[in-house]
């Protein structure tokens, strides 16, 4: 699967898409298929502040436990509740219905901490 | 640690996709191309599932002396069974407590096979050979000549069917037969660990990839450890390594029911008696969360506020609709006391339950 050219991404293999002010949190589809098949998903309250690699939140597959890692950092405005009942969205739509959260940037370090879209499909290849 | 070992059908869970890890000594696919959700839908919900379940041991039993010797190394009271008959039992040491849970299958009064866990295996096979010096008896490892496959699932019987030359109509549960699989000669039971009707099959491994790719062809579902260990738990059998180990006797594991104190000396009994006599020192329960979350192994278990004890196995159970797991806790919060689950540092509110947490399918 092509990875999407409007996102940036963590070595964590999460994913970040920037709209103004407000950046949209998921994973990846590398992440979600070396996971397997995801059974909960783990959401922070609304109005916490994450700090850029701090771990927001929690997603479990039927074997495993993963923390999942904010890739810039801001204050938690969405959270996407529709996981609460579907949280396998994460493995059928990693980058589009599966996104986890969404967050009040309040700083921007995308473009020198993060990967492009090519710099990760490079990654990815490693 | 010595290099992994394949089974004889390594190579078809390669191709089918599996993703291989380590496990009790092997190579095995935790799951295949589907995933383990779907793998376990198929065998609850009216498929028939495949199992490669080869590291299992297997040790043969045989001589004149083969009663008196399983009566002493195993708990189950072996002199019940009749010709044909599958028994679940268990070894114990000197302390009562597990060296391993087996069945036994009785094929004549001087005839006996026992199947063992592939992470027990050795030591089982030395502490047989070791007993076995006092009784005339002779105890043959099998293992690495035999694979076994469990057949699990509503479409079991009729896939196996087509391959085995004898009526498995006729076999009852916990209860087998011998004769014609495929171009060889093997065994069949009609037993297995997911709460399913079902087969567990023995071949020597001249055969194992022509039975495999016959059963994967009429529509057996490969099914991996991840799916294999949702449908054990969802049942609430013991696993050693979890629920029983070296540290638990049976009256912690709720295993008195396969530990015959009436039947003469075995080994353990008088541990077991004493600790019966002195009260368990934790026991088994089943539990279901009442919110959301995975209780997982080693999550502790709190009890009106306080440390009480820790999960065995656990999972997110798709039929029960939420967390069910087994747990150690304290005597007295067996029956009594308010139960929570710590997981991420939350006390998530639990109730206790009974097993199996779902239907359980099997043909009595």
């Amino acid at each position: 699967m092509s990875v999407p050219t409007d996102l940036r991404f963590t070595k964590e293999h999460e994913w970040v898409r920037i709209e103004g002010d407000t950046a949209t949190f998921g994973v990846t589809d590398h992440a979600q298929e070396a996971l397997g098949d995801i059974v909960f998903v783990e959401l922070p309250e609304i109005g916490r502040n994450v700090d850029a690699g701090e771990a927001y939140g929690v997603v479990e597959s039927v074997k495993a436990v993963s923390d999942v890692y904010a890739p810039v950092a801001g204050e938690v405005i969405e959270t996407n509740d529709a996981l609460d009942g579907e949280p396998d969205l994460v493995n059928s739509d990693a980058y589009g219905a599966g996104w986890i959260i969404k967050v009040k940037i309040s700083d921007n370090n995308a473009d020198t901490e993060l990967m492009n879209p090519e710099e990760y499909t490079a990654f990815l290849d490693e | 640690m010595s290099a992994l070992l394949k089974t004889p059908l390594f190579d078809e869970h390669v191709k089918l996709g599996g993703k291989i890890v380590p496990f009790a000594g092997y190579e095995l696919p935790v799951q295949y191309k589907s995933g383990a959700l779907k793998e376990y839908t198929a065998v609850r919900e009216g498929e028939a599932g495949i199992f490669d379940i080869t590291h299992m041991g297997q040790v043969r039993v045989q001589g004149k002396g083969a009663l008196d010797f399983l009566q002493y190394v195993t708990t189950n009271d072996v002199s019940k069974l009749v010709d044909g008959q599958v028994q679940y039992s268990a070894l114990l040491n000197e302390q009562g407590t597990f060296i391993d849970d087996i069945t036994t299958y009785k094929i004549d009064d001087e005839h006996y096979y026992l199947c063992i866990n592939a992470a027990n295996r050795h030591k089982d096979v030395a502490h047989l050979q070791a007993e076995a010096a006092n009784f005339d008896v002779m105890v043959t490892d099998e293992s690495d000549d035999t694979t076994l496959l469990a057949l699990q699932g509503a479409k079991a019987q009729s896939l196996l069917q087509d391959l085995v030359g004898f009526d498995l109509e006729g076999i009852g549960y916990y209860k087998f037969a011998r004769g014609q699989i495929g171009s060889a000669s093997g065994m069949v039971s009609r037993t297995g660990y997911t709460g399913e009707d079902g087969f567990e099959v023995y071949i020597p491994n001249s055969i194992a990839v022509e039975v495999w790719n016959v059963l994967v062809e009429q529509g057996a579902v490969p099914i991996g450890l991840a799916a294999r260990d949702m449908l054990r738990t969802e049942m609430g059998y013991a696993l050693y390594g979890h629920e029983i180990s070296d540290s638990v006797t049976p009256v912690e594991a709720k295993l008195m029911w396969i530990t015959k104190l009436d039947k003469g000396n075995f080994i353990g009994k008088v541990a077991v008696e004493t600790r019966k006599a002195e009260g368990a020192q934790k026991k088994l329960i089943a539990l279901k969360l009442v919110s959301r979350g995975i209780p997982r192994e080693h999550y502790p278990v709190w009890v009106n506020g306080e440390p009480s004890g820790e999960i065995t196995s656990g999972m997110h159970s798709p039929l029960a609709g939420g967390g069910v797991a087994l747990a150690y806790v304290k005597p007295e919060h067996m029956t009594e006391g308010s139960l929570s689950v710590e997981i991420r540092g939350k006390q998530i509110e639990a109730e206790r339950t009974t097993t199996p947490f779902v239907r359980s399918n099997v043909r009595k």
